[in-house]
C-alpha cells in the first residue's frame, strides 16, 4: 500500500537535513567545476545523447504542422514565391559568374605572387531545435554535432549574417552562442570605411565599444566581420549602427547597434568550417606553472 | 464536489504515472517555442517536483529532486548543478512540512508554491551571478507567478487518473 501520508518506521537512511546538505554541497561543486574548468563536458555528453530521441519527439508536432501548412498553401502564393525565388536566383547566378571569374583570377594572382591559396569555403546546412530555457544566456541548439564533422569555435550564419559561433560540440547535436550573448566579442570593420573595431555583446543585443570620438561613423552603418582573426570569414554582416552618442567628456563613442541576423528567429542556419586547421594541442606545461594559469578560461 | 483534499480515498500512484509526468515536461522545454515565451512559461519540471514531494513525499524527495535537477541542466543549457541545487532546496523546504501542507486547501497551497518557486529562481539567480552571468530584470520572477497560478489546476490534473469511480 502506497498511501501519501503513511509514515514509514522503518530506517530511512539520511536525515533530511543531512541529505540536503549532501545535495547542495555537490551541486555547487558541480556549478564551479562546470563553468570554472569545464570538467563535465563528458556528461553532458552523454546526457544528451539520451536526451536526444526526447528532443526529436519534441519536434514531430511542430513538423507535422508545418508540413500541414505546406500542404495547404495556396497556389496562388507558391506561384508568388516562385517567381520571386526565380527572380533572384538569376541576379544570384550573374553574381556567381562573376565571382567564379574573379575568384580564378584571384588564384591566379597569387599564384604570381606565391602567396597561399586560399581554400574555397562550403558550409554545413543544419536546423534549430530548440532554443535553451536559460534566461542568463543566449544559445541555441542545433541538430548536427561531432557526427557531421561540426568543431567547437565554427561560425555559424544565416542567410542575413552572423548568428554566432559554436561553442559546444555534442554527438548529435551542438550548441551555438549568438553573438548577442554577454562578453562574445567579434572583429568588425565599418562596411564603408574599412574602419576596425570589436563589436560585444551584452546579454540581449550588441555594441561598438573602444571607439575614438573621432572615428568617422554615421548612423545606418553596415558592420562586417573583418576577418583578422582567423575564425569569421572577412565580409560577413554582423550589425547594423542604430544611434550614436557623442559624449563631450567621454574618449570613446557610444555606439548602439542592431543584430542583423535573425539571431532570434531563424530556423536554418549555416555552419561555416573553421579558417585554419585546428592548432596542435598544447603541450603540458610543466608542473611548477600548472598551477598558475589553471583558471584561464 | 471537493476532490482536491487528501481525505477522499485515492488508487495509490504508480512509478510509471510519475516518470511519465517528468518526461512531459522535460519534453515542455524542448519544443522549439518562439524565444520570446520563456519569459512567461512557468518551469514545469520545478512545478512537478514540489507537487510530488508533497503528495508522495516517499517517492520523490531531495535525492529525487537532485537528479531531474542534473537533467534539467542539460535539457536547459544551463550550468550544470544549478537546477539540481535549487530543486533539491526546494524539495527539502517541502518535505519539512509536509504534514501540515498536505492538509491545506489549494489557495493556501498555491501561495507557498509562489513563495517556494520564487525561492528557487532567486537560488538559481545567485548561483549564476556569482559565476559572472549578468542578474535578469524583474519579469524573470514572472514565470513563477505563473506557476503558483496554475498550481490548483495542476492538483486537479494529477489527481484525475486517480479519482476512484462513484458508485
Amino acid at each position: 500500500m502506497n498511501f501519501a501520508n503513511t509514515p514509514s518506521f522503518a530506517n530511512q537512511g539520511l536525515q533530511p537535513g543531512s541529505r540536503l546538505l549532501l545535495c547542495v554541497l555537490a551541486s555547487l561543486a558541480l556549478l564551479v567545476g562546470d563553468s570554472q574548468y569545464g570538467l563535465m563536458e563528458k556528461a553532458r555528453d552523454a546526457v544528451s545523447v539520451v536526451l536526444y530521441p526526447l528532443q526529436r519527439a519534441a519536434n514531430v508536432p511542430l513538423n507535422l504542422a508545418m508540413q500541414a501548412g505546406d500542404y495547404f498553401t495556396a497556389q496562388a502564393a507558391l506561384k508568388h514565391e516562385n517567381d520571386a525565388l526565380r527572380e533572384r536566383d538569376l541576379v544570384q547566378s550573374s553574381h556567381l559568374m562573376r565571382m567564379s571569374a574573379l575568384e580564378k583570377e584571384l588564384q591566379q594572382l597569387r599564384r604570381v605572387n606565391a602567396l597561399a591559396a586560399q581554400p574555397s569555403y562550403a558550409g554545413v546546412v543544419a536546423e534549430v531545435l530548440y532554443t535553451g530555457r536559460d534566461p542568463f544566456s543566449y544559445r541555441l541548439i542545433i541538430d548536427k554535432g561531432s557526427d557531421s564533422g561540426i568543431a567547437s569555435g565554427q561560425a555559424v550564419i544565416d542567410e542575413n549574417g552572423l548568428i554566432g559561433q559554436v561553442t559546444r560540440v555534442q554527438p548529435l547535436s551542438a550548441e551555438v552562442t549568438q553573438v548577442i550573448n554577454r562578453n562574445f566579442t567579434v572583429p568588425v570593420m565599418i562596411e564603408r570605411t574599412g574602419h576596425r573595431a570589436l563589436l560585444y555583446g551584452f546579454g540581449g543585443g550588441v555594441e561598438v565599444r573602444y571607439l575614438p570620438i573621432s572615428t568617422d561613423i554615421r548612423e545606418n552603418d553596415l558592420l562586417v566581420t573583418s576577418g583578422i582573426d582567423g575564425v569569421y570569414l572577412q565580409g560577413i554582416p554582423v550589425a547594423r549602427v542604430k544611434q550614436i552618442d557623442r559624449l563631450g567628456g567621454a574618449a570613446f563613442a557610444r555606439v548602439r547597434s542592431e543584430a542583423i541576423a535573425g539571431v532570434q528567429s531563424s530556423r536554418f542556419v549555416v555552419i561555416m568550417p573553421n579558417r585554419h586547421p585546428p592548432l596542435a594541442a598544447i603541450p603540458a606545461p610543466p608542473a611548477a606553472a600548472s598551477k598558475s594559469d589553471k583558471k584561464s578560461p | 464536489m471537493n476532490y482536491d483534499r487528501p481525505q477522499e480515498l485515492l488508487k495509490p500512484v504508480k512509478r510509471r504515472f510519475i516518470t511519465l509526468t517528468f518526461v512531459i515536461a522535460l519534453m515542455l522545454e524542448l519544443l522549439p517555442l518562439p524565444q520570446g515565451s520563456n519569459r512567461w512559461l512557468p518551469d514545469f519540471v520545478a512545478l512537478l517536483i514540489l507537487y510530488w514531494s508533497l503528495n508522495q513525499p516517499r517517492r520523490i524527495g531531495i535525492g529525487m529532486a537532485f537528479g531531474i535537477g542534473l537533467l534539467a541542466d542539460v535539457v536547459s543549457t544551463s550550468m550544470f548543478g544549478q537546477h539540481a541545487l535549487a530543486y533539491s532546496v526546494g524539495a527539502y523546504l517541502i518535505l519539512l512540512r509536509q504534514q501540515q501542507l498536505v492538509m491545506f486547501n489549494l489557495g493556501q497551497q498555491a501561495l507557498v508554491i509562489l513563495v517556494l518557486m520564487l525561492l528557487m529562481q532567486l537560488l538559481m539567480a545567485i548561483a549564476r551571478w556569482s559565476l559572472g552571468a549578468t542578474l535578469p530584470g524583474l519579469g524573470y520572477f514572472l514565470p513563477a507567478l505563473i506557476g503558483a497560478l496554475l498550481w490548483p489546476l495542476l492538483t486537479k490534473l494529477m489527481l484525475l487518473p486517480y479519482r476512484r469511480e462513484r458508485h
